[in-house]
């Protein structure tokens, strides 16, 4: 990947603590995200990195430091302000809808988008009618986008791994999110799947200039799709820098790069 | 004498199209469907966006007699680029899209390509990797945007583009597209298909705009087509059956043609048009029957019950309902019966309700599957035919429908069969000649238009229909003098559900030993209902039990073989079940899935070496290529199989004792 | 045969009373995993609501009808903010408790309010034999019967179409599949819990104003939820064609049996006869005939 102009900063935790009782999650962790980029965070199991995005995203409120999205400083962010303020994500174990199909997923995961109200909603008429038209189209652009057209109807319970994690990617993205959240996008697929889902998440950043903060644990991705990279171990922030910065970083070598992984 | 007059007028497509633009505007030409929607364009439309991207093309340099490649999955501006090509002279030569781009270059640079129509980022990143090596290509445009944004060279252009560039030259030469469509002729060249030849390189099929058109003509006044037909476009455009149905009889008769959203979606999407004139490979029509037999496994048992019992109504009686013949009050009220309960939504489900004229052709169709189809009451017909005449050379004729011929000669087609028994036809579809290849020309086409099938084959003693045994140069003698037909028994062996492949050998050998690649599915959803385990594709052609599955499908082929006083000796006497699934990406099957037999045999060396032995098992490796390009080794250990063989009906000896 | 038709339809239209109540219990199961003791005092409360309204304030049917819609609205949101919102994540018995202190609340509340005297509810549904069904087919039938199906009717495609095909709908429905994915995509669970109950308590509304049209509004009227018990059984939690089935079922069931087996075993069959299809269902149906087949898929 080429060096790339990197925009204004969106995000910027700042000496975020974080503990359940007695044990320390996250320790004095601090980085910022830019518009525009690809920003991973690594680190070995344990290491505190799907807790960083529940912290983003609210559903963590850390007990030290402070959070700041688009100029706004807070203590903590609450899921739906974290939501519409246009941060999305996906999760580490797939948290789909399994009931619905995956074009009432993705349609779900405009649920900001629409705004007309239960009187409307609840007639099935006029401008709930336009607005559903509307958002149709914005889902299935999504649908085209990640090819998952064969799927549109299908319940997504009964989907194979690698798709459900395409269709929650497709949620996300309805939302027309400025940060998307990627909890480990690639866990548990096979090399091809892989490959497809890296193309998509370069795909996203390209076509919608979407901001992507990304955990992974294959690292060949991460260094090759990354603008800048974090390594968290034991709930400490060990390095921070653009993919070979970090890659040399003796600390993180010892730490994490260095223990030679499958 | 007027509807000969415009026969003899619009003897071009571009002709055709205008023609339809002022007979029928309004009528929907080709369908699309894109964001879950179908989106339609009209003839009328169809002919603005022709000619735009024709003028466009013009605009861009490309002359008349210029090639103008199109690789893409079926999508209206695919087509549209061929019929632009042709209007301002120029020639289109559909690839194969999904061809890697070494398979690719051969074709662009032997086609002399000077643009490239192709769909996106995916082909884009194919031709400019060849470009060095393929200087002639001068420009390429694409149709979907997504990818493209960065890539910045001068010769790549935005299909809109092109077409804007088009209407302003339009603008300022308003002459110029009737001018061009007018000084078009029935003896120009419409278009070049590249063959994908058993061996060497492709050969460039030149056909006229006559060959094409007259062909096509001729198969719609047979069948009775109109132009309210449904097409659903979805097998390959390179290959000539799809430029046969989905354009040039579409512009011939004036009827719809749809694409599919993807290749996933056909299934669905034929659901939703509901074709009344649909074309597929056998393997297709198999596929179809092997999901619903695997779906009523699944079912609940009274649904069972009445599916096997109205299936079996239909088995007796369907057929001769479908030929007209008569049949008894109470069959046929029973049959009205199963066709409420089982028979209409089986063929909603399988998306050919509305089907009038279902043809199959490529290869032999296994008899069960053709009479499932037929005792529904869809009227699936075999042909036979060639790219090198534009498809037809025999069908079959309504009532006179068997599963083992492949009918009788299409209208304004002579057959003759030469000593050695191969199959020589003249038509006003036989093409002009393969592209920079007159020695190829030379031997095919003969100097009285005669044309080489290379398929050995007779006429029915009982029907006058046409029947294909074998290719001709496929067709061999065992040591003993026996003759041998791989290809013939392959199929008997592959009508069998549990077979997906099959490849004989024994020509100038002792005697005939097969290579037999199972189906996964239907093998697998087997081994599942008799509890037996397996762990992926290795495993299960492994297991013994899979063994004793196979060994009966050839038993029985073989008792069949034991009828045939010609080829009875030709008997399977060892077989085995190959450790991988046969593969175009390894070259084992060409890209229309054909069996490369010489080429598999070289690969497999080992394992004909142990079939010609005692040996019970085989050690072997290969090399294979992932779907991603990667390779890797591939190993196992296969056992060999003696298999039943049946004595001679007609043998003297047996007689005796 | 005229007689089994008639109690066969009659037992139709009980059993669409049943499907009433049923339906609400289905929508708070379904959208929160609640399983809401008080719905058939919800039912209760809402009649009596509307009774007091009409008589007591002397409203207009249709401004008394909107009046009680509100204040079955105004419960919901008293509801979440009082009870739920502080059971998030608890464990199922522990809100169904809750729920259990919820139906005597309700039912002390209606006390205080509006008395417990037996009061008649009369909105205007035609009452009596239906002349048409009595000349045409020789059937006897309720025009209430009648009615009331059909307003069952129209609730069930209008909800059917409120879940399937809008976004509030859609929202539902991704709550009661999953919370925190819901959350991440800015669903409120408050706003959603608000909804269901408001929607639930409208239809305990329709339920409350049926059976109180027939038998008057009562206190018994309560009891009628655990007619729903063995109805959800039948149909599945989940699934609200379920319990609309379910509840017809059971309807022609026991009255089926009250008819015909009644006289064997000595009568009342129709006060037990569902509890035993209940019975049977568990042990060899468990999921009902519509709900979700529990399978995990690894």
């Amino acid at each position: 990947m080429s060096e790339r102009q990197l925009g204004d900063t969106i995000l910027e935790v700042n000496n975020i603590g974080l503990s359940f009782g007695v044990m320390k999650v996250l320790d004095d962790i601090s980085f910022d995200i830019k518009k525009g980029e690809i920003r991973s965070i690594i680190g070995p199991n344990g290491a505190g990195k799907s807790s960083m995005l529940n912290v983003i995203n609210g559903f963590y409120h850390p007990q030290e430091g402070t959070i700041t999205f688009k100029g706004e400083t807070r203590k903590a962010m609450a899921p739906h302000v974290a939501a519409s303020h246009g941060i999305a994500r996906t999760f580490q174990n797939i948290a789909l809808f399994k009931g619905m199909s995956t074009l009432d997923n993705i349609m779900t995961g405009r649920n900001l988008k629409m705004k007309t109200n239960i009187f409307w909603q609840a007639l099935h008429l006029g401008p709930a009618r336009k607005e559903e038209l509307e958002n149709r189209e914005a889902a299935e652009r999504i649908i085209d986008f990640l090819d998952i057209q064969a799927i549109r109807k299908k319940p997504v319970g009964k989907l194979p791994y690698g798709l459900q994690k395409r269709v929650e990617l497709g949620r996300a993205l309805a939302a027309e999110p400025e940060l998307l959240l990627l909890d480990e996008p690639m866990a548990g697929m096979n090399s091809e799947e892989k490959e497809d889902m890296s193309r998509f998440i370069i795909d996203v950043n390209d076509e919608f200039g979407t901001t992507i903060a990304l955990i992974e644990h294959d690292m060949g991705v991460v260094m090759d799709l990354s603008d800048r990279v974090v390594v968290l171990d034991y709930g400490k922030q060990l390095a921070d820098g653009v993919p070979d910065e970090v890659r040399a970083n003796q600390e993180v070598i010892d730490a994490y790069l260095g223990v030679p992984h499958e | 004498m007027n509807e000969s007059l415009s026969e003899k007028t619009l003897d071009t497509f571009p002709k055709l199209l205008l023609s339809h633009a002022r007979l029928r505007p309004n009528h929907d030409a080709i369908r699309e469907k894109d964001l879950g929607i179908w989106q339609s364009w009209t003839w009328s439309e169809t002919e603005s966006e022709v000619r735009a991207l024709a003028c466009g093309l013009a605009s861009l340099g490309l002359e008349r007699g210029d090639k103008l490649a199109i690789i893409g999955d079926n999508r209206p501006r695919m087509y549209w680029g061929m019929t632009a090509a042709q209007a301002i002279g120029a020639i289109p030569v559909p690839l194969y899209q999904d061809s890697v781009a070494e398979e690719m270059s051969y074709v662009l640079d032997n086609a002399d390509v000077k643009i490239a129509l192709v769909e996106n980022q995916e082909q884009v990143d194919k031709i400019i990797e060849l470009k060095e090596r393929c200087p002639k290509i001068e420009h390429i445009i694409f149709d979907e945007t997504r990818g493209l944004r960065d890539y910045d060279y001068a010769f790549l252009h935005n299909f809109e583009d092109i077409q804007q560039k088009g209407r302003e030259f339009d603008q300022s030469n308003p002459d110029f597209y009737q001018q061009h469509v007018d000084s078009t002729h029935g003896e120009d060249i419409a278009i070049m298909l590249y063959t994908s030849g058993t061996t060497g390189n492709p050969k460039g099929v030149v056909l006229t705009n006559d060959n094409c058109i007259i062909t096509a003509r001729n198969g719609i006044i047979r069948e009775g087509l109109t132009d309210q037909e449904e097409v659903l476009a979805y097998l390959p455009m390179a290959w000539v059956g799809d430029n046969l149905f989905s354009y040039a009889q579409s512009y011939v008769a004036g009827f719809c043609v749809s694409c599919p959203e993807s290749a996933s979606t056909v299934a669905n999407d034929l659901r939703e048009i509901g074709p009344t004139y649909y074309f597929a490979p056998p393997r297709v029509y198999e596929n179809m029957l092997t999901q619903v037999m695997i779906r009523m496994e699944d079912a609940a048992k009274i649904k069972r019950h009445i599916f096997h019992y109205f299936m079996a109504h239909a088995g007796k009686v369907g057929v001769s309902i479908l030929n007209g013949e008569s049949v008894s009050l109470m069959d046929s009220l029973l049959y009205k019966l199963g066709n409420i309960l089982v028979y209409a939504p089986l063929r909603n489900v399988l998306g050919l309700s509305r089907t009038k004229l279902a043809y199959t052709a490529g290869e032999a169709i296994g008899p069960e599957i053709f009479d499932f189809y037929r005792s529904l009451g869809i009227n699936i017909k075999q042909l036979y035919g060639q790219t090198e005449c534009m498809v037809f050379i025999c069908s079959q004729p309504d009532g006179e429908v068997y599963a083992d011929t492949v009918g009788t000669p299409s209208p304004d087609v002579e057959i003759k069969i030469n000593d050695n028994g191969e199959i020589l036809y003249r038509s006003p579809g036989v093409f002009h000649s393969y592209y920079k290849n007159p020695e190829a020309t030379a031997s095919t086409k003969t100097e009285g238009g005669w044309v080489h099938t290379g398929d050995a084959g007779y006429f029915d003693d009982k029907n006058g229909h046409l029947k294909i045994i074998d290719r001709a140069k496929d067709v061999g003698k065992l040591n003993d003098g026996t003759m041998f037909a791989p290809k013939y028994i392959e199929n008997k062996l592959k009508f069998f559900s549990y077979i997906q492949e099959a490849v004989l050998y024994g020509n100038e050998r002792d005697y005939s030993t097969a290579f037999i690649n199972i189906d996964l599915d239907a093998v697998g959803n087997w081994a599942e209902r008799n509890n037996l385990a397996y762990s992926g594709y290795i495993d299960l052609a492994g297991l013994p039990e899979v063994y004793q599955l196979i060994k009966e499908c050839v038993d029985k082929v073989n008792a069949d073989l034991a009828q045939d006083s010609r080829l009875g000796n030709s008997q399977i006497r060892r077989f085995l079940i190959l450790h991988k699934e046969l593969d175009a990406d390894d070259g084992e099957l060409t890209r229309t899935r054909k069996v490369r037999r010489n080429f598999v045999a070289e690969r497999f060396e080992m394992l004909i070496n142990a079939l010609y032995s005692d040996a019970e098992e085989c050690h072997v490796a290969t090399e294979v290529t992932f779907e991603d390009g990667r390779t890797g080794m591939l190993e196992a250990d296969i056992r060999i199989c003696n298999a039943e063989c049946y004595p001679l009906k007609s043998s003297p000896q047996e007689a005796a004792a | 045969m005229t007689f089994f038709i008639e109690v066969t339809l009659s037992g139709l239209m009980a059993g669409v009373m049943y499907s009433l109540v049923a339906l609400g219990f289905v929508l708070i199961f379904k959208a929160s995993g609640i399983f809401n003791f008080a719905q058939g005092v919800m039912a209760l409360f809402a009649a009596l609501t509307l009774v007091g309204f009409m008589d007591e304030f002397g409203m207009p049917i249709w401004l008394a009808i909107i009046g009680t819609i509100a204040v079955m609205i105004a419960l919901a949101w008293v509801i979440e903010r009082v009870m739920l919102r502080h059971l998030v994540n608890q464990e199922p018995i522990i809100l169904f408790m809750a729920t259990i202190g919820l139906a005597y609340v309700l039912e002390g509340l209606g006390d205080i309010l509006w008395g417990s005297d037996v009061k008649m509810l009369d909105i205007g549904i035609p009452q009596g034999a239906s002349d048409w069904m009595l000349d045409t087919f020789d059937i006897y039938i309720e025009k209430l019967e009648i009615f009331a199906a059909a307003t069952a009717a129209t609730l069930v495609i209008f909800l059917a179409i409120f879940f399937q095909k809008t976004r509030i709908g859609r929202a539902l429905r991704a709550v009661a599949d999953d919370h925190q994915a819901a959350l991440s995509v800015g669903i409120s669970l408050h706003t959603i819990w608000v909804i269901v109950w408001s929607v639930s308590g409208i239809v305990a509304l329709v339920a409350g104003i049926m059976w109180g049209s027939k038998s008057g509004v009562q206190f018994s009227l309560s009891l009628i939820a655990l007619k729903a018990l063995p109805v959800l059984i039948l149909g599945g939690f989940t699934s609200v064609p379920g319990a609309i089935i379910g509840g017809m079922i059971i309807g022609v069931g026991e009255k089926l049996a009250e008819v015909y087996l009644g006289p064997f075993v000595g009568g009342a069959l129709e006060n037990w006869f569902a509890y035993m299809l209940a019975l049977a269902f568990l042990l060899f149906r468990p999921q009902g005939l519509f709900g979700e087949r529990i399978i995990e898929r690894v």
